[in-house]
């Protein structure tokens, strides 16, 4: 293990903690001043800083201060272990699935001015992959961890000593463990297709050969659907609901501990994008480009090569990451200002009669199509 | 008798989910572009710095008007205070003394409490007035308080609370 | 008998019976202001005109008696054309001032104006109008107001008829006429509120309820005049826990349907110098709890040997309270002296004024089947020492050629149950406050031995108990026995005692 290894590692964890945390900080501004666009409303654009408002994006400041300086406020019959313990532990899974995420492809900082022909993974001295840990099983260890999300929310409802919490707990997890069941599956189709559980691979072979909503549009359809019943999010807010169970199992929730909470839930809408990204879109692959260039070949004009820098090619396909990311964003946020919330028998409904029959029909027909085809 | 819901007839292009979520979408996206570049829908109206003209017939805070020559035109007929739904009014009636200028009057209002806490702002009591004497034509609100008290307006008070205009007279050309 | 049909139904009445009487009778009420049944008939207003059959003019329904065959309308077109020009001829000067008129609720010319006439004025401006004097002080209780006048001389009879005292008379003509008292008199007979009660119109008004209170808010409750032992009947004027006045209550066994002055005014015995929560000591008067004033008071007399306790009955209060003191005095404390406490005597006339100013002392004679002793008597005994303890009900104690006050601090104890300040109170170590009269249900029995009941004309106020109820605790402290938890038990007790109630009260 080289120093440059553990440098680079750190760096790796150090920018991907800062930035997915400024980015649920962000997306609270993003969340309020887009419903408010899609409503025809203007959205919270009050607080300031002298005489600049920023469209509203000071409130984050503003919030951020109002949760520390808010009274931590635990119920007197409460578990005070367990009700500390919860926040962190809902918070934990996302942060940790991050690990994971191929951002970019691999950067050689020795090399930077010239043209790569090693392709977009490889091994030198100074060359590391815009990743924090290339794991053998990477899709396992999403899933494995991300199942460790309702946990946060059951110890959160249990702890409070308040049966809105409770009940709130408990349509958390039945949501949860559902919808767990077909998010997996839904993933096996691709898993089948890209023949590889590291995700940087299956980036790898959709850089190679097409995206992967291309070769499965319904595991695309049925991920999405239940990666946002993961998040809890309207249509599928079950969990909270103002008129039956309040703010369901955090009601006894204030300052950072509901912060945490609320900053977890938003996190997890980038963490699905970056993970609907790398299934489905291709990750950090820019169409045509190439580690060397780019290569087009048009029916008319034939085959034409312009050959780029390592470090312009590699910032292109970061910039193209992240503008997936931020378009997966706008589509959960835009589907969640749209739909309306369903009855939780209809959420059952759809999570055991249809998204889970179609997914186990997407892992046949998929298993098929490719014994035929090899 | 038993009550049948008409349950709503679905076909599957419907009971897909997909087209009709992307059909909704395209109705909140709509809104959003169009909000978001080119022009704005907001019906928002930023309070404090824009404020809505409020209508001439605005009724706003109680005011008692005065005569000419300063004195109350309220004569305790107790009118507004039978009116009141909200029971907001109380009068206690005085006699002007033999001598006084106003003696033929011979009524006034020795006390004028009006419960602006209690108040629905109906304008039931400027209906019943039957000297023009309270009107609600000072365009003001009900302004935050510290103590309920200080919302316990005294008839020397109201007679100084002016109208929109700043006059402390009638408005009504027919009382003038 | 004369049997006639007014408005298609037939009635037959005694002979000299008017055509307003006998309507009166069929529930039909003929508009009028001049006439008054206890009074001569003037039929000056013409509002009561009706049409009669084979009669070309229309005829005033005060004056014509019923005779046999009459054919009578009293709502037909014709009528009502004529009632609604009276009622034009009668606002025309009007100053139509009812925002700082105290009639404005209780006027007949609202009344009628929204039942006959509606219309605007057709005078072409307000200057026309006639002005005569306003607010003309006419004696100590009323004052005049010329403008509002429509000339019925209800008054101007009422002090020729009823007080024989003819001091009211009409003066000027025409639109100018109005009311005077005569030179160098002013309206002071003792029953000059009766003129602004009987004025049907804001003209005579009374000097003591003006501006106090809007007569709508007013809630009426029958109850008896306690001002003096004529015991007239009256109905109790209040508000929010005030009372205002009293209005005579027809009672043609008592006063027919009138009130003397003191006695529209005795509603102050609700208003004034009350006592509104318990107090202990003498002198200076400190505010107690119920508990500590009971526990005080049973400590102070259950300490005196029984031979030195006596009970001080109330001519001012009712049988039924009474009765409840003497049951405690004598089965509770064993007490065998009974003193009565009185207001002093009065004026007394031939009318309705009694020289003795106590609603019921008939009524604690009955209760104690013997003449209770005199207060002179209990402040001799009081001077001597043979009596120390006191249990003493009602406020005011007066004694022939005596000052009270003096002998009663001679007491070792004196328990006052009063709802005023009074000499007894003043003089009293715990003083426990009950309802007015207003607010208690009982009997008075007057000076001619009737027996009225009346009921709770206004709810017993905050920090305040019944005589019985005061009466029950104090037995309770003091372990003894009293054999009454209810107003009904105490009221079941008394009737036996009373003369027969039939003679009492009277149709409203």
């Amino acid at each position: 293990m080289t120093t440059f290894f553990v440098v680079a590692t750190a760096a790796k964890l150090v920018l991907f903690l800062v930035g997915i945390i400024t980015c649920g900080a962000l997306m609270v501004w993003v969340e309020r001043r887009m419903s408010a666009m899609i409503q025809d409303r203007i959205g919270p654009v009050r607080a300031n800083a002298g005489p600049f408002r920023l469209w509203g994006l000071v409130h984050i400041a503003a919030d951020g201060l109002k949760m520390m300086i808010k009274e931590d406020f635990i119920p007197r019959r409460a578990d005070k272990l367990l009700h500390a313990l919860a926040p962190m532990l809902a918070i934990f899974p996302v942060l940790v699935t991050f690990a994971v995420v191929p951002f970019g492809p691999t950067i050689d900082f020795g090399h930077l001015g010239s043209v790569n022909h090693l392709g977009p993974l490889f091994e030198g001295r100074w060359a590391t992959t815009l990743q924090v840990a290339q794991v053998d099983v990477g899709l396992l260890f999403v899933l494995a961890i991300a199942g460790t999300g309702v946990v946060g929310a059951v110890i959160a409802g249990a702890a409070s000593d308040n049966r809105y919490s409770l009940l709130g707990s408990l349509r958390a997890a039945s949501q949860l463990v559902s919808y767990e069941v077909t998010l997996g599956l839904s993933l096996v189709g691709c898993v089948l297709v890209f023949g590889t559980l590291r995700l940087e691979d299956m980036v790898l072979w959709q850089h190679h050969h097409t995206w992967g909503v291309v070769v499965q549009p319904l595991g695309f359809v049925l991920f999405l659907a239940a990666a946002i019943a993961e998040s809890k999010r309207t249509p599928f807010d079950l969990p909270e609901g103002e008129s039956e169970i309040v703010a369901g199992y955090f009601v006894e929730y204030s300052g950072m501990k509901f912060a945490a909470f609320y900053l977890g839930e938003l996190m997890e809408i980038g963490v699905l994008a970056c993970f609907l990204a790398v299934f489905f879109f291709g990750g950090w692959d820019v169409p045509f480009l190439r580690a060397d260039g780019i290569h087009l070949s048009l029916p008319m004009l034939g085959a034409k090569f312009w050959a780029m820098p390592h470090w312009s090619v590699v910032l292109l396909q970061l910039g193209a990451f992240g503008l997936k990311v931020c378009g997966l964003i706008f589509l959960q946020m835009a589907i969640r200002w749209t739909l309306p919330r369903m009855r939780y028998d209809q959420l059952m409904e759809l999570g055991w009669k249809a998204i889970l029959p179609l997914s186990l029909a997407n892992v046949a027909v998929t298993a098929v199509v490719l014994h035929a085809l090899r | 008798m038993p009550y049948v819901v008409k349950r709503p007839e679905r076909d599957i292009w419907e009971q897909s989910y997909i087209p009709e979520t992307v059909r909704g979408m395209g109705v909140t996206l709509r809104h959003f572009f169009r909000n978001v570049i080119g022009r704005r829908d907001t019906v928002t109206i930023l309070y404090p710095e824009v404020q809505r003209p409020y209508p001439p017939r605005f009724r706003g805070l109680h005011r008692l008007t005065q005569r000419d020559d300063g004195s109350p035109r309220c004569t305790a007929c107790m009118c507004c205070q039978t009116a009141c739904p909200a029971e907001c009014i109380h009068i206690v009636a005085g006699s002007y003394p033999d001598g006084h200028p106003l003696a033929f009057v011979e009524k006034y209002p020795a006390e004028f409490w009006i419960d602006e806490l209690r108040c629905v702002f109906c304008g039931l009591c400027v209906e019943a007035c039957p000297c023009d004497a309270i009107r609600m034509d000072t365009g003001l609100h009900a302004r935050p308080v510290e103590a309920r008290p200080h919302l316990m307006y005294e008839r020397n008070l109201l007679l100084s609370i002016t109208d929109a205009k700043g006059d402390v007279l009638t408005a009504n050309p027919r009382k003038k | 008998m004369p049997k006639l049909t007014i408005d298609g139904r037939e009635i037959e009445v005694e002979a000299g019976v008017t055509l307003i009487e006998a309507a009166r009778r069929m529930g039909i009420k003929t508009p009028h202001f001049c006439w008054h049944p206890e009074l001569s008939v003037a039929a000056n207003c013409r509002m009561c005109l009706v049409e009669i059959e084979k009669n070309p003019k229309l005829q005033p329904a005060c004056q014509i008696p019923a005779a046999e065959g009459m054919v009578v309308h009293t709502e037909n077109p014709r009528v009502r054309e004529a009632r609604r020009a009276i009622m034009e001829y009668l606002l025309l000067n009007h100053p139509v001032d009812c925002p700082i008129c105290d009639q404005s609720g209780e006027c007949k010319l609202q009344d009628y104006y929204m039942l006959y006439d509606l219309k605007s004025s057709r005078l072409a401006s307000e200057e026309d109008k006639v002005r005569k004097r306003k607010h003309v002080p006419f004696g100590p209780h009323v004052v005049y107001d010329a403008e509002r006048c429509v000339m019925c001389t209800r008054c101007v009879r009422f002090c020729a008829e009823y007080v024989k005292d003819p001091m009211l008379c009409e003066v000027h003509r025409g639109d100018h006429s109005e009311i005077d008292v005569s030179p160098d008199r002013t309206l002071e007979h003792g029953y000059s509120l009766m003129t602004a009660h009987i004025c049907p119109v804001g003209a005579l008004t009374s000097r003591d309820f003006r501006f106090q209170c809007r007569v709508w808010f007013l809630k009426a409750a029958e109850t008896i005049c306690p001002g003096c032992a004529t015991g007239c009947s009256a109905c109790l004027d209040h508000n929010r826990g005030r009372a205002f006045r009293l209005r005579p209550r027809v009672n043609n066994a008592v006063n027919r349907c009138w009130l003397c002055d003191d006695g529209v005014l005795s509603y102050r015995f609700h208003n004034d110098h009350r006592l509104c929560s318990p107090s202990l000591g003498r002198g200076n008067p400190q505010p107690a709890s119920w508990e500590d004033a009971l526990s005080e008071a049973a400590a102070a007399l259950g300490k005196t040997p029984k031979a030195e306790r006596a009970a001080v009955l109330s001519a001012e209060r009712t049988c039924e309270e009474n009765w409840a003191l003497i049951v405690f005095a004598r089965e509770a404390l064993g007490i065998e002296r009974f003193f009565l406490a009185a207001r002093p005597d009065g004026t007394a006339d031939q009318r309705l004024r009694s020289a003795d100013k106590n609603p019921n002392r008939a009524g604690v004679r009955l209760m104690l089947g013997a003449e209770p002793e005199p207060m002179t008597a209990l402040l001799e005994a009081a001077t001597a020492g043979r009596i120390r303890a006191v249990i003493a009900l009602g406020a005011e104690a007066s004694a022939a050629g005596v000052e009270p006050s003096t002998g009663l601090l001679r007491l070792g104890t004196v328990v006052s149950i009063a709802e005023r300040t009074g000499t007894l109170p003043d003089a009293a170590h715990v003083r426990l406050p009950c309802g007015s009269w207003a607010q208690s249900a009982g009997t008075f029995v007057n000076a001619k031995g009737m027996a009225q009941e009346f009921g709770r004309a206004m709810p017993l106020g905050d920090g305040l108990l019944d005589v019985h109820e005061i009466l029950a605790r104090l037995a309770r402290r003091l372990d003894l026995s009293f054999p009454y938890k209810t107003a009904a038990e105490v009221r079941t007790a008394v009737a036996g005692r009373l003369p027969e109630a039939g003679a009492a009260g009277g149709a409203p």
